[in-house]
């Protein structure tokens, strides 16, 4: 093997991607937007402003620092509703979702309860909701527990069960910690198997790799520079995400010799994939449509974007089984725990299964014979 | 030109560039290539007439060590193709059918590439670019160049390694006229270097120009071989008297002479005679007949009249539905 012809394909590569700007922007930019869009929307959720509508029909000093109260409180921004105005017809005229309702005779109710401890004095609010919409039972639950909070304080009896939260790390981490590292593993994933998938096929339909095998370059020195430009490709995407989540959602990430780890792993794997895939797909547009059908599945049910365990137990085996699970499972180990041993077992399954498809794709994509 | 026939058997061994034995080529059950033997002796322009389909790309791809035979053995510069490939890819030059490139690689960027995959670190890239007449394009990306300009460039890196033998695959197959004679401008610079030239082609004028020696494939079998000028002579014997711009009546009295004139794509009468009186015969009758022509040309036989006496076929174009000679 030699590194001059290795080099020699690997910087026609990297010169052709860097020439094709526009393609290359939107492939780099594609997992950024995934960060800002969901980065933004999740870490907006701890200090979410929810739309609440209130009608005072007591209109009350007690009344109104309630509501203030509810303002305060930071979960709720208030829209005061007209007394007159029929509670129902609002939400139908402005758009609103759930209209509060405090009812005519809330002070002197809670006179009557503080001063004269008339137990059977209470007063009954009213949701008035629109089941249509999916910010409603959040919204209940809220004030549910401000009622509830209300109630406690007001019967003067300490509560028996007091709860704390304890985090199992030093530090408090936040949803985009989790979600960044299972950015980075879809983004790679969908680099290589794309790229292996799209640049095989094309280069096969143009008759370019029936030249190149006319010539001395072995399919070894051409698969390994395939391997190290989409290893360079994905180096640089995972740095832009980084400096992304870094500086606009000052991330507290770690970045170790794992990461690199993983990275290439994961170019293994899914270059070995999209070479196993573009043997058996003659035509590049059929070739994009199985790159889509493997990776698409794996994007949502490896855990990626959430979870696994919001999913029904059955789509738990199954993401298990799926590779990019376990880089998902290894970048969070590596980059947000820095646990060495999950992150050595996650690397040790990846780097299995990389192996296997990446020696089968080896031997599938065969030069002679017009392949 | 010799007469292939006789100098050929005493051509020695190490004289040849690439022999090839009993050659056969099936893919399922098409037999592509059907036990062809043939041989190109160094520095020769040998190439191998058909029309598409009759197995060309698949034996010179199999030569080229692209495609494995079913059976029969290839040997070039004294090297089995099946067990030397490595050998062998340093020593020669191919423009596969249809080449491309990559798009956004200029001319120069692109022959050094391919000098770097030879590991030749000596390769006069811009001699490449000249000899091709490219040099005004030196800086322009694949995509950019037209198709005629693309197989200059697929041409020039088909020389990066200073092959000895250099293989095209229908070098100006989809190429307009201008095109074509600007390629083969190129390939006769080669043919002057000495080189020994692998040429398909079904173009017929192409064979005529550029090789010494031209193979007829049929159906996957080699019909027959020897220079240009050999096949012709020893195959036609006719004229071929072509009246332009003449009606349907024309043929009638044409044939009522019996001759068998054709009317081809172009509303050209084309008939076949042996003799130069015969000629002036036609002429006499149409006139008489009252039909105007307004162009004539009479021509000595060319390879496309070959290889329709050889096959009954025609190569393309021209003398579409004819069968034989008288």
């Amino acid at each position: 093997m030699k590194l001059r012809v290795v080099f020699a394909n690997l910087y026609v590569k990297l010169l052709s991607v860097y020439r094709e700007k526009t393609t290359m922007f939107f492939t780099l930019a594609f997992p950024i937007i995934l960060i800002l869009v969901f980065g933004t929307i999740f870490m907006s959720q701890d200090n979410v402003n929810f739309h609440l509508s209130v009608q005072d029909l007591d209109q009350t000093k007690s009344s109104k620092d309630a509501i203030t109260a509810l303002e305060v409180n930071g979960k709720f921004k208030i829209t005061r509703v007209d007394p007159a105005a029929n509670a129902t017809q609002h939400i139908r005229d402005t758009k609103t979702n759930l209209v509060l309702v405090i009812p005519k005779g809330m002070e002197k109710s809670l006179l009557r309860r503080k001063f004269f401890n008339d137990y059977q004095s209470s007063i009954t609010v009213t949701y008035i909701y629109d089941p249509s919409s999916s910010s409603v039972p959040t919204k209940i639950d809220i004030l549910n527990g401000v009622l509830a909070g209300v109630n406690q304080e007001m019967s003067g009896i300490p509560p028996f069960i007091k709860a704390v939260k304890k985090s199992i790390l030093s530090k408090q981490y936040r949803f985009i910690e989790y979600f960044v590292p299972g950015i980075i593993a879809m983004a790679v994933m969908t680099l290589s198997l794309f790229g292996t998938v799209n640049s095989n096929t094309e280069l096969r339909q143009k008759g370019i790799i029936r030249k190149l095998s006319t010539t001395p370059i072995t399919h070894t020195e051409w698969v390994l520079s395939d391997i190290l430009y989409q290893f360079t490709i994905a180096l640089v995407s995972t740095s832009l995400m980084l400096l992304v989540s870094y500086a606009v959602f000052q991330v507290n990430l770690h970045i170790n010799a794992w990461l690199l780890a993983f990275i290439l792993l994961n170019v293994f794997a899914f270059v070995g994939i999209g070479m196993i895939l573009s043997r058996f797909t003659k035509e590049a547009q059929s070739a994009a449509a199985a790159a889509n059908a493997i990776s698409f599945p794996m994007m949502f049910l490896s855990g990626s974007f959430f979870p696994i365990e919001l999913m029904p137990g059955f789509l738990q085996t199954i993401a298990k089984m799926l590779p990019l699970y376990y880089v998902n499972e290894g970048l969070r180990a590596a980059m947000v725990f820095e646990d060495n041993m999950d992150s050595l077992r996650n690397a040790a399954i990846i780097g299995v299964f990389a192996a296997v498809v990446f020696i089968l794709g080896v031997t599938a994509t065969k030069w002679e014979d017009g392949q | 030109m010799p007469a292939q026939a006789n100098w050929r058997f005493m051509t020695t061994e190490t004289e040849y560039a690439i022999k090839v034995e009993n050659l056969t080529k099936r893919y399922g059950n098409l037999l592509a290539v059907d036990d062809i033997s043939f041989t190109v002796r160094k520095g020769e322009v040998f190439a191998l007439l058909g029309p598409n389909g009759a197995g060309k790309t698949t034996t010179v791809e199999i030569v080229e060590t692209i495609r494995t035979p079913t059976s029969g053995k290839v040997t070039l510069l004294g090297m089995d193709v099946m067990k030397k490939k490595h050998d062998i890819v340093h020593r020669i030059g191919v423009l596969p059918q249809g080449f491309s490139s990559f798009d956004r690689i200029t001319v120069k960027e692109t022959l050094q590439y391919y000098a770097r995959l030879y590991s030749s670190r000596n390769t006069d890239i811009d001699g490449l670019i000249e000899l091709v007449n490219l040099e005004d394009k030196a800086k322009e990306q694949y995509k950019n160049l037209s198709g005629g300009l693309q197989q200059r460039l697929g041409i020039a890196i088909a020389l990066v390694n200073d092959p000895e033998v250099v293989f095209l695959d229908e070098p100006t197959t989809g190429l307009d006229p201008r095109a074509r004679r600007e390629v083969w401008e190129v390939l006769q610079g080669l043919k002057k270097k000495g080189k020994t030239v692998f040429l398909t082609t079904h173009y017929m004028e192409e064979a005529e120009l550029l090789a010494d020696i031209v193979a007829i494939i049929s159906k996957g079998k080699i019909i027959a071989m020897d220079s240009p000028g050999k096949l012709i002579e020893n195959n036609v014997k006719h004229l071929v008297l072509t009246l332009q711009s003449v009606d349907e009546k024309a043929m009638e009295v044409i044939r009522k002479m019996g001759f068998e004139p054709v009317l081809d794509d172009r509303q050209e009468i084309k008939t076949r005679v042996v003799h130069t009186d015969d000629v002036q015969k036609i002429l006499s009758a149409i006139t008489d007949a009252g039909v105007l022509y307004h162009g004539l040309d009479v021509r000595k036989p060319n390879l496309e009249e070959v290889f329709l006496k050889l096959t009954g076929e025609a190569l393309h174009g021209g003398l579409v539905g004819e069968r034989g000679t008288k």
